[in-house]
């Protein structure tokens, strides 16, 4: 039995991930750090040179990928004590303009991953009775934005998740929470998918969509990098029993206490006024 | 049979029973014309009841199936020219602890609920922006903002069906077309008996065997207590002839009231409240 804890993350060839993994196995954790394309695993390997980092592959998007891992993980170590469900990314286009096979790759990833992702590792943590699960929300789980409302519909689910899962393992002792970013400065923008329809330049609403997309990409030029959501995350594992929902910036902490303030029908008028200055 | 009508025409999924059942009903006795759609033509009996009586056409739809979305909406415009009114309201319930779920579960769950209002949406939106004006209601849940333990998959089901009715709200503004969400608590309708339970639930090496026993009692008493579906009828029925409609109408006290504590309350402050409720979860000593 390994006697250090152990950490499970997904997503780690850039961003969160990568800057998770780095900040954990400082802290004295052994990181498993999973990602997608073995290939990028190059930065990270130079970054963790030293740590207690091992790099694995891992495709959220296989069925049976993160069983085979983690019962390799279990075997070796014989524990799990933190998983950080962090692999996804982000569609952006009008919701009506969506094809089956990009609104299926979109929740592929960010749903239906993160739970399979989950449940191979539940029967570990369950086995000890101990164990901390995050994932690696949104504020576009709390709040929705024109032109990303896939990717809001995928997060606001994770948020469901988080809180039926919640109570769902208390009884063995698993703790659940969603880390909710805000805008951040990452590589998100180049792994984002944009909607075929609008890459060929054959959507309906394609000045509204570059619009967009042009005040999305300003926003998070301007946002502070991973390390505030790794923060956030070293928070809710600090913490001795975790809570629901750690947001992670100023936006993502502020927007939804404003959002509370406001009834429907106001909170309708602001994004009505919002969107306008995408139109014409 | 159907002639060029000022009615207006209203598309109305999943109506074979249920929500869609009775907001049919009561959309063609408030001079709408309804197109009700169906999955499974064993349960047709009363939609074929109701057609003979009143200005209701059935129509076959699979909402998981491409095809058959785009099959359907085109008959429809293609005798009327237009839709006025779409009612997304296909859906069931998978019950189960998220670990008693297979890969499969889930994702039969996302593929109706959400996928299939997707799907008729890209099909019916480009025919209302045409026109420069439509009405969507899409049928959300109480369980699109409380998501209880045992229906964790269906209400991130019915979260996502929320964010979506948000977002197109806003994109389709510009178009004339107005987007609302209803939301129901619990009705008595067939959700229970058309729920699907996840493939280890039933197991006896499903380490929530016991807990599941506990939600389903738990459940079952709150759905006795359940409103009649024609109430959500009535108040869709209501809904759309608001001008504007607004973004969220719930459906049924007790829907009003776990939202108003979600929204009054602190999560830690509703947790506490959850686990009144729920006395299994609790950490081990």
């Amino acid at each position: 039995m390994e006697n250090r804890s152990v950490a499970l993350i997904t997503g780690c060839s850039t961003g969160i991930g990568f800057e998770a993994s780095l900040v954990l196995a400082r802290r004295g954790y052994l990181v498993f750090a999973t990602m997608r394309d073995i290939k990028k695993a190059g930065y990270l390997r130079k970054a963790v040179k030293g740590l207690p980092v091992e790099i694995l592959p891992l495709d959220v998007d296989q069925p049976l990928a993160a069983r085979k891992i983690v019962s390799a993980i279990a075997r070796k170590t014989g524990r799990i004590d933190v998983l950080i469900n962090n692999a996804g990314f982000g569609a952006f286009g009008m919701l009506e303009e969506f094809t089956d096979a990009e609104i299926k790759a979109q929740y592929e990833t960010n749903v239906f991953g993160l739970m399979r992702v989950t449940n191979a590792v539940l029967p570990v943590m369950r086995a000890r009775k101990s164990g901390r699960i995050l994932h690696i929300g949104s504020l576009a789980g709390k709040m929705t934005f024109a032109g990303i409302g896939l990717y809001c519909s995928s997060k606001y689910a994770v948020e469901a998740l988080t809180e039926a899962m919640r109570t769902e393992v208390r009884p063995f002792n698993i703790e659940v929470a969603v880390i909710e970013p805000g805008s951040t400065n990452t590589p998100f923008k180049r792994n984002r998918h944009l909607s075929q329809k609008y890459q060929q330049g054959r959507s309906d609403y394609q000045s509204v969509l570059e619009k967009i997309l042009a005040y999305g990409n300003a926003q998070s030029q301007k946002a502070p990098g991973a390390e505030q959501v790794v923060a956030a995350i070293l928070k809710a594992l600090g913490s001795r029993r975790m809570a629901v929902r750690y947001p992670a910036g100023f936006d993502a902490t502020w927007f939804p206490i404003a959002r509370w303030f406001l009834s429907d029908g106001v909170y309708d008028w602001v994004l009505k006024r919002m969107f306008r200055r995408f139109e014409s | 049979m159907t002639s060029e009508t000022k009615k207006p025409i209203a598309l109305i999924t999943g109506a074979s029973s249920g929500f869609g059942f009775e907001t049919a009903k009561f959309l063609a006795a408030n001079s709408y014309r309804v197109y009700a759609t169906y999955r499974n033509s064993k349960k047709l009996k009363d939609l074929k009841a109701l057609a003979a009586k009143a200005d209701v056409h059935a129509v076959l739809m699979e909402t998981t199936w491409t095809p058959s979305v785009e099959k359907a909406v085109l008959a429809v415009v293609k005798k009327e020219r237009r839709i006025d009114i779409l009612i997304n309201n296909a859906g069931f319930a998978m019950g189960g602890f998220l670990e008693d779920l297979s890969d499969q579960d889930l994702k039969d769950q996302f593929e109706t609920n959400v996928f299939g209002y997707l799907r008729v949406i890209r099909a019916v939106a480009p025919v209302m922006r045409k026109r420069g004006s439509g009405k969507i209601i899409n049928v959300g849940s109480i369980a699109g903002r409380v998501s209880f333990p045992a229906l964790g998959a269906y209400a991130a089901s019915k979260f996502a069906v929320r964010a979506i009715s948000e977002t197109l709200r806003q994109e389709l503004r510009p178009y004339g077309i107005e987007v609302a969400e209803v939301a129901p608590g619990s009705y008595l309708t067939q959700v229970t008996t058309s729920a699907r339970y996840g493939q280890n639930v039933r197991s006896n090496r499903s380490p929530y065997r016991e807990y599941t026993r506990q939600m389903e009692d738990l459940m079952a008493k709150e759905f006795a207590k359940g409103g009649l579906a024609s109430d959500v009828a009535e108040l869709i029925t209501k809904a759309l002839d608001d001008a504007p409609m607004k973004p969220v109408y719930l459906a049924g006290s007790d829907a009003k009231f776990m939202a108003f504590l979600k929204w009054l309350m602190l999560d830690v402050e509703f947790e506490f409240f959850l686990k009144r409720l729920i006395p299994w979860s609790r950490f081990p000593r």
